[in-house]
């Protein structure tokens, strides 16, 4: 059927424009940004939020997976962690708030909140077209985070840990990255939970790499059972800039985390590793669209699902190569491991190619754990739980080697065997 | 890749100025007024004198359908129809009911005589090389003759127009008519239950293996006229029957529409396969004219071991949606779908297949090889899920594409849905890739790299091809001309 109708309003729609209500004189910014706001609202008021009949949310349908919207105000006051990452440089948003930019050589930051209250911020508040919800919610209420550059040439030697922790309410948090020509860094995004209340998260990280910029990114979300994550990075790459992005899942009820890549200069280089462990009854989503539009460029995406319990993982995967991205050499690869009858994952990798000098390809595999390998296991005397445990973490735990600092690996490697000891 | 001089030499001969069933004939016709409305609907059934049942059946269709918005999610781009300004009725003016082929219109064999169709029984068994056809040939709104029927009789199988299998099987009609695409299920479909017009009917009965081949050929003749066909196969209880159906049109600068509907049901341990040559004309090469191709194919694996297998080989029409699908409902049924889509000039094609695996231990296999050319589009979408309880479903999915020029696009969007463990997907879409593990076995072997995937390749070119009957094989081979090779990295 395609009776189609002007929805009415879910308790969630209906609470998030409550929350914006009762929260829109607190939020930074001038007159502009604030009638920007305003009809960003009024756009959800009129569309709702996405549902199946979307093409992008087609399996994440927000009109029925998220059920209500916390109220604005946190449950209680959430304090920075301890770095995972060694000799960290920690920058903490706390419940969607800055602490002190901090500084180090070659890196120059300030918060967001200053640039909102400085004006002419809405320009830089802008969804990327009509169906990006994560977009509009965020611009619509984001209250602070950071604004960072790196200078050109410059190595940033500690690794950057930008940890955003909530407990419950809402939090809309933002990052902008630039790095400047040739500059280097290695920064780790991180979502975690404090104290019991669940919350409800959008955040959105934006890059941008200047010539032969190289930057590792990592998206760690570990957020709560019954949290809402709705994260967003949008990356532009100059000529020969270079992009390695992680992302880790391994918590959150509903997660969507989008990945928008412009590859726009030629040589650049994009490559993602994702690891997505689900367990319970939680529903997460990567979604990933990649743009070619110069010549030479390349990517590489390897997507590793687990799902347990009853969980549903989504991942969708679009790669567009422009007429003019002529020798592009594009690669996404997405390996489930769906361990139980009660579970889904829905793979919807796209190709969408418009050059004829190219090599692009996709790969989608869902299968059990082989029970061959079960078998050479438990024959040896190892229990089926240690087996099983061995065997998923060989499936993701590779994608790991590639990061280039051992020491941090070592650090993700035991969170995923924590998570397989804690589920499997 | 680049394709090869060869490749690219090789389509300009096939080139959309090449479409060689262009011709029109001139014929008298009975037509319905211009439009579409519950009269007219009215006016179909009675001329085909069909029972109540099914007019209620065709207004409800009609009621639903005025309900309905025209589906926009696929990857097709045309002005918007106006469904008021086309001809939903067009037959050739006859006699009723030709007895034999001396009644019918010698214009209308000679039409068929020049898109290479051999109507005449007594030719066709004089032919030595000729394998038996039985064909049923549609002429825009009808079905002018049909073949072989009572030799088809003899072994209880039933090949004959919907319209007359309304009038003399209607209880068999009525049970399957709509079981496997719903009058509710979309846009186009819904259209197609309100204003059918004719179409195939095939009954093969329990443990008959059908003794021919069967085949439909549709032709568009009339201008502003819309070709509504319906087609119903079912095949009971350990029955086989292999069907073909093709199609052309005459050139022409406007649009027609062309929306049809083909229903397959297979029982326990029965078997049908399902070839299309579909060469409707594709427009000019500036992209006017042509046919709106927007076909809903779907096939029911009702019983257990149960197979269902589509091949088809997309040349022509302007724009083309169409996704042959397999409900693999019986436990150990299986679904396959050959796909060969060539684009050229303007032309869009969003095409692809659907296999929702409900039973146990189903599987299906999906191969499909895209070529665009041109300024053309060519999409593969299709659409794979197990279900909660189908235990142990298996598929297999590849997609090729090649581009030849840099204007045109092909593109790939499957949708892969897992619901059970057991389930196990692989798909692969690629230009350059073929499966690591066959690719090992070959290169053990000592065969290079280069050669080892061309073996590979050309081995799925010819399995699809393969699919084919020979006849139609020959067609389309012809049709297609392609050397898949320039699609290796």
């Amino acid at each position: 059927m395609n009776i189609q109708s002007k929805p009415t309003l879910t308790p969630a729609e209906q609470g998030l424009i409550d929350a914006f209500v009762a929260k829109v004189s607190d939020l930074p910014g001038d007159a502009e940004l604030t009638a920007h706001r305003d009809r960003l609202i009024a756009q959800l008021t009129e569309t709702g939020l996405p549902s199946r009949r979307i093409e992008a949310w087609h399996y994440t349908d927000l009109r029925t997976l998220l059920k209500s919207v916390p109220g604005p105000q946190p449950a209680g006051a959430a304090d920075a962690l301890p770095p995972i990452a060694p000799n960290a440089l920690i920058l903490p948003l706390l419940q969607g708030t800055h602490v002190q930019p901090a500084a180090a050589d070659g890196l120059t930051c300030t918060s967001l909140q200053e640039r909102l209250l400085a004006g002419g911020a809405s320009e830089t508040l802008q969804p990327l077209g009509r169906d990006d919800a994560i977009g509009m919610i965020n611009s619509a209420f984001v209250t602070d985070g950071y604004v960072m550059s790196l200078d050109s040439e410059a190595e940033l030697a500690p690794i950057l840990e930008l940890q955003a922790v909530q407990d419950g309410g809402q939090a809309h948090g933002r990052f902008e990255f630039e790095a400047n020509a040739a500059s280097r860094a290695t920064i780790l995004e991180r979502h975690a939970r404090s104290g019991d209340s669940a919350g409800l998260t959008s955040s959105v990280s934006v890059l941008k790499l200047a010539e032969n910029a190289d930057l590792t990114w990592i998206i760690l979300q570990d957020r709560g059972a019954d949290d809402v994550h709705l994260g967003q990075l949008r990356a532009e790459l100059a000529e020969g800039a270079r992009l390695r992005l992680f992302v880790i899942n391994t918590g959150g009820h509903l997660v969507r985390q989008e990945v928008v890549v412009k590859v726009e200069g030629e040589g650049a280089h994009f490559d993602l590793r994702a690891i997505n462990l689900l367990a319970g009854q939680g529903h997460t989503d990567v979604t990933l669209s990649i743009d070619h539009s110069a010549p030479h460029t390349t990517s590489e995406e390897v997507v590793r699902n687990v799902v347990l319990d009853r969980a549903r993982g989504v991942f969708q995967g679009q790669i567009r190569v422009a007429r003019e991205a002529q020798k592009t050499d594009a690669q996404m690869a997405c390996n489930t491991l769906l361990l139980t009858d009660e579970g889904e994952f829905d793979a919807k990798p796209e190709l969408e190619i418009f050059a004829d000098d190219v090599i692009c390809a996709h790969g989608a595999t869902v299968i059990d754990l082989d029970p061959a390998h079960l078998f050479y296991l438990t024959a040896r005397g190892i229990s089926e739980k240690v087996a099983r445990q061995l065997l998923i973490n060989g499936f993701v735990d590779e994608l790991l080697d590639e990061l280039d600092n051992e020491e941090l690996a070592d650090v993700l490697k035991r969170r995923v065997e924590d998570w397989l000891d804690r589920h499997v | 890749m680049p394709a090869v001089q060869e490749t690219i030499d090789q389509v300009r001969q096939i080139d959309v100025d090449q479409y060689k069933y262009g011709f029109e004939t001139i014929i008298e016709t009975d037509k319905a007024p211009k439009g579409l409305s519950e009269d007219i609907i009215r006016f179909i059934s009675a001329k085909k004198q069909e029972p109540e049942w099914m007019l209620e059946w065709r207004l409800a269709a009609y009621r639903r359908w005025l309900t309905m918005e025209e589906p926009s999610w696929a990857r097709v781009d045309y002005p918007q129809i106006d469904f008021q300004d086309l001809y939903y009725y067009s037959a050739p003016k006859t006699a009723a009911g030709p007895k034999t082929l001396d009644e019918v219109d010698p214009e209308l064999l000679a039409t068929y005589e020049k898109l290479g169709i051999p109507l005449r029984e007594q030719e066709m068994l004089a032919g030595v090389q000729q394998s038996k056809i039985a064909v049923d040939a549609v002429f825009d709104s009808v079905s002018v003759v049909t073949t072989f029927k009572e030799e088809l009789k003899k072994a209880g199988v039933i090949f004959m127009s919907i319209s007359e299998a309304l009038r003399e099987h209607p209880e068999l009609v009525r049970k399957y008519i709509g079981s496997v695409v719903p009058t509710s299920d979309n846009f186009y479909a819904t259209l197609n239950s309100a204003v059918f017009t004719d179409g195939s009917f095939v009954y093969v009965p329990k443990g008959v293996r059908c003794p021919m081949e069967l085949s439909t050929y549709f032709r568009i003749n009339d201008q502003n006229t819309g070709q509504f066909e319906r087609t119903l196969i079912i095949c009971e209880e350990g029955a086989y029957v292999s069907y073909l159906e093709g199609c052309t049109a005459p050139q022409r600068d406007e649009n027609q529409l062309h929306a049809a509907v083909v229903e397959l049901v297979a029982l326990d341990d029965a078997e049908i396969k399902y070839s299309t040559v579909q060469n409707w004309y594709p427009g000019d090469k500036e992209g006017k004219g042509g046919i709106y191709n927007f076909v809903t194919k779907r096939g029911d694996c009702r019983g257990r071991n149960s197979k269902i297998s589509w091949t088809q080989v997309e040349t022509g029409s302007a724009i083309t949606w169409k996704y042959p699908s397999c409900i693999l409902r019986g436990d150990n049924s299986r679904g396959e779908f050959y796909s060969i889509a060539v684009s050229n000039g303007h032309q869009q094609i969003d095409s692809g297949t659907k296999m929702l695996h409900l039973g146990k231990n189903t599987s299906s296999r999906i191969i499909s090889k895209g070529i665009s050319a041109g300024q053309s589009n060519n999409t593969y979408r299709g659409q794979v899920s197990a279900h909660r309880k189908a235990a142990n479903a298996r598929n297999f999915t590849q997609c090729d594409s090649l581009l030849i020029g840099d204007r045109c696009g092909a593109h790939t969007v499957p949708y892969i849905e897992a619901k059970n463990a057991s389930a196990q997907f692989e798909h692969e879409a690629t230009t350059s890739k073929i499966s690591d593990d066959q690719l090992f076995y070959c290169l053990a072997r000592g065969i290079p790299e280069e050669e080892a995937i061309a073996l590979i390749v050309n081995g799925f070119v010819k399995d699809v091809i393969q699919q084919l009957p020979m006849e139609f094989a020959v067609e389309a081979q012809k049709l297609i001309g392609i050397s898949l090779e320039g699609s290796v990295g």
